[in-house]
């Protein structure tokens, strides 16, 4: 009974969704304003329905109700109650009723936060969310429905949740991630509804500015949480693959990063217009292109998802109607764009519009690097792949510029500025970028200059950003949103950091080991204490006591080799003693003939500052969108004029009044 | 100028789409067909009571024979026993291969007698479906077949070939739709060529 709740709330969703997509978006274009004011209870009800047809999905799991085919295929009646739930998202229809129920509460949000928008715009933005919301309830609907029984004869017990995705990094990750994702649908809305209204101004970017960022910032932290997630559950120490599902979500990073720059040239200066609004559409183009790359299983990955050639051709349709219909319209109503907006070659706006291209240019390459074994393949070229090695060598001659345009341009001011002005900032810049590279130099005894060229450039970002911090006198009364841009900055410079020195620096090692023995590895001894037989709660496992030696210091890690009974997989649990200088990992691998082990040991310096950097950046992302400015244009009418250089006087006049 | 520079992002997206349309139809297929209809793998193998007695290909070749993969942990595996057992009485042959947990190298030795005291009561109470088992010891055979999980079965025909592959456990609904046309088409071939 419970699931046919699920089912029928579904399908009630589908209908209120083509509703909202067609009634509403009349409304705005004939003014019928019985037709406008349907939008948002359909807005609300669809969330209300979708959350109850989610709600049922998990009772399912947490009642391990079997007869439900999903169920029965992902989970297991010994799996812990956390997993049970957590298994709600561990496979195809779930992770999209999940995709479709985040989309409905980006939706309802935008529906109760923009009260102060006019109601036509508003209006416009719900309907192109609702028909976004169309097309992938009709693919859950008609393809993946996750309420599909399996009576008469239904399973007794079912076939358990991969192990891989038993994990806390794994509860969390797919819907950080899908918020991210899902969150960009919002900016690509008020983009779409821009260009339907003709109101190519501002407004609509001003307005999509904190919606873009609250996405920017999920898609960050689940980026971060993945890396994170995957060193230390598949054994092989890695943070990084240039998987194609990794590059699915690293392209709207990229997309979203540039789009949250230019956002803020648009608002602030009626500059970039049309390139704005394409990074918008591009932004979650890029996201549905990561569903479809992962859903259609065209590509080779090691993450393993229902490849079904069906299901591919629904989302490619879906993208042709999505992507194609919006970039078309794009081309219609761009070209009518014009910009007043002056600006010198030396001004902020062109130090952000070459990072923007910058952002581009890695975007691109990553869109070509994934698909070119495709097309490759396609024209009878044969099959090649592309991995990590093109995708580095590309990295390492990208981030240079960018690093270097990245620490000046907050100084520079918009419109036009003399380099003479900056010349005493600069000249400080490169002396704590200097001397950074040397103490990296002389502690690590960094022998490469790839490494060491990005350290110098990190510890320039760096130090190009506290200056601003230091020479600042009044630092109380710097703004929120500059404080999230000197944290996301930050942030940049310690990824890159901490990339540059990992990639320098690991050590790597695989040992046979018995019990008693030990190795040595860099400063450390790595002593193999014990290994025992225990039992989970639906695994059994082999768990390893390490030793760590150092000098006089001593600790212990634990490493485990986990047998999961149903679907007969075996997972390394790795044991990691993490600190901000170095992490030690030991991972267990099979026991050999002899009663040895083999036992894979690191040594990773500065691993932690990757995901450090990424969770900088978040918090930057946080910051800037807890800025009061925000909270002013939920509050204020009176703002919600388009905002060009011209009348720019006014507006303030209009802050000054709020304030 | 400006109308062609706009134009540009469109055009980009439909040549992609036209690639991801290609690529849609030609990979799946190829690793779908891998699966079934190949010869079933060689193999040397003693039976799960007897450690004496070895099995080869020909063991299970010669008839329709159904080959389960399966252990006495393994949970679902005891609820298609009876049904299984049923299908043993109608004249199917099916040929056990014993898949034990403990068989990894990594956890250490297996108990061979108490594995064999399990089965046997396992069998006494659930109903026997097997003509005899095959000892898969280091699971080479399971690593050939494919095997991901057990149960999982296989519909191998005289000559040798798998036909159908079924991962999970078997019952009437199962059986009558995937197995049982197999089945019949062969008994219709077999009538045809004698007339």
């Amino acid at each position: 009974m419970i699931p046919e709740i699920g089912h029928f709330s579904l399908l009630i969703a589908f209908v209120f969704s083509i509703c909202l997509a067609i009634f509403p978006m009349i409304g705005a274009q004939k003014r019928i304003a019985d037709l406008i004011a349907l939008g948002k209870p359909l807005v609300h009800a669809n969330f209300v329905l979708l959350s109850v047809s989610l709600f049922c999905l998990a009772w399912s799991f947490y009642h391990n109700d079997f007869s439900v085919y999903y169920v029965a295929m992902n989970s297991n009646s010994e799996l812990p109650w956390y997993y049970r739930l957590s298994a709600v998202w561990g496979a195809h229809e779930g992770s999209l009723l999940l995709w479709v129920w985040i989309l409905a509460l980006w939706t309802s949000a935008v529906a109760i936060f923009s009260r102060t928008l006019d109601d036509d715009d508003v209006a416009r933005v719900l309907a192109v969310m609702g028909f976004i919301s169309i097309g992938f309830l009709a693919f859950v609907i008609f393809t993946s429905n996750p309420f599909e029984r399996t009576f008469p004869n239904f399973p007794i017990d079912g076939r358990d949740l991969n192990p891989l995705l038993q994990d806390i990094g794994l509860i969390i990750h797919p819907p950080m991630l899908y918020m991210g994702y899902v969150g960009f649908s919002v900016a690509f809305a008020f983009a779409v509804a821009a260009l339907i209204s003709g109101k190519l101004d501002a407004t609509w970017a001003r307005w999509s500015r904190p919606w873009t960022l609250a996405a920017w910032i999920f898609l960050t932290a689940g980026i971060t949480l993945g890396s994170w997630w995957a060193y230390y559950e598949l054994g092989w120490g890695g943070w990084w693959f240039w998987d194609p599902v990794e590059n699915a979500s690293f392209m709207p990073w990229l997309a979203g990063t540039a789009l949250i720059h230019s956002l803020a040239v648009t608002e602030k200066r009626g500059a970039f217009k049309s390139w704005t609004v394409l990074l918008a559409i591009s932004a979650f183009s890029l996201s549905l292109l990561g569903t479809f790359l992962v859903r259609s299983g065209i590509l080779v990955s090691v993450h393993a998802f229902a490849s079904d050639p069906t299901r591919g051709l629904f989302i490619l349709i879906y993208l042709l109607l999505v992507i194609g219909g919006a970039l078309t319209l794009y081309a219609i109503r761009a070209s009518n764009v014009v910009s007043t907006h002056r600006y010198k070659l030396f001004s902020r706006e062109v130090f952000l519009f070459s990072n923007n291209i910058l952002l581009v240019v890695a975007l691109v390459v990553v869109l070509l690097g994934t698909l070119l074994p495709l097309v490759h393949k396609e024209i009878g070229l044969g099959s090649i792949s592309i991995g990590a090695p093109f995708f580095d060598r590309i990295a390492a001659l990208w981030y240079l510029p960018f690093c270097l345009l990245l620490g000046v341009a907050p100084f520079v001011r918009w419109k036009q500025d003399k380099l003479s002005r900056l010349t005493g900032k600069l000249v400080s810049g490169l002396v704590i970028a200097l001397l950074t590279g040397l103490t990296f130099y002389l502690a690590l005894e960094i022998d490469s200059v790839v490494t060491m060229t990005a350290v110098v450039l990190a510890g320039w970002v760096a130090g190009l950003t506290l200056l601003e911090l230091v020479k600042n006198k009044q630092i109380l009364k710097i703004s929120l949103s500059h404080w999230g841009m000197i944290f996301g900055h930050l942030g940049f410079a310690a990824l890159v950091l901490g990339i540059a020195v990992t990639q320098w620096g690991t050590v790597e090692q695989d040992v046979r080991m018995k019990v008693g023995e030990q190795v040595v590895l860099n400063d450390y001894t790595f002593k193999l204490e014990a290994v025992d037989f225990v039992k989970g709660p639906n695994y059994s496992a082999y768990h390893a006591k390490f030793d760590i030696a150092q000098g006089d210091k001593q600790f212990d890690l634990q490493a485990e080799k986990r047998y999961y009974n149903v679907q007969s997989n075996v997972m390394t649990e790795a044991g990691i003693d993490a600190s901000l200088a170095r992490d030690l990992y030991v991972a267990l691998g099979e026991q050999l003939q002899d009663g040895a082990w083999a036992v894979r040991v690191y040594v990773k310096p500065f691993v932690r500052w990757i995901w450090l950097g990424g969770l900088l950046m978040s918090i930057g992302g946080l910051l800037c969108i807890a800025d009061k400015r925000y909270r002013k244009i939920l509050s204020a009418k009176a703002l919600n004029k388009p905002v060009g250089s011209q009348d720019e006087t006014q507006v303030k006049a209009a802050q000054e009044v709020q304030a | 100028m400006k109308s062609i520079r706009v134009i540009i992002p469109i055009v980009s997206f439909l040549a992609v789409s036209i690639f991801l349309y290609k690529g849609l139809f030609s990979d799946p297929t190829d690793i779908k067909n891998a699966n079934v209809e190949r010869q079933f793998p060689d193999f040397n193998l003693p039976d799960l009571m007897d450690e004496n007695l070895f099995y080869q290909k020909d063991s299970v070749k010669g008839d329709y024979t159904l080959v389960n993969v399966w252990g006495t942990w393994c949970v679902t595996c005891r609820v298609e026993l009876p049904y299984m057992t049923r299908l043993r009485q109608e004249g199917v042959r099916i040929v056990g291969v014993y898949y034990d947990n403990a068989a990894d190298a990594a956890f250490g030795e297996v108990n061979v007698e108490q594995t064999r005291l399990e089965v046997k009561q396992m069998l006494a109470q659930l109903g026997n479906p097997f003509q005899f088992n095959i000892y898969d010891v280091k699971r080479d055979l399971s690593l050939d077949l494919g095997v991901t999980g057990a149960p999982e079965s296989f519909l191998v025909n005289p000559e040798g070939v798998i036909i159908a592959h079924r991962r999970g456990a078997i019952d009437e609904r199962v059986w009558q739709k995937e197995f049982q046309p197999l089945l019949n088409s062969y008994s219709n071939q077999a009538k045809s060529q004698s007339n």
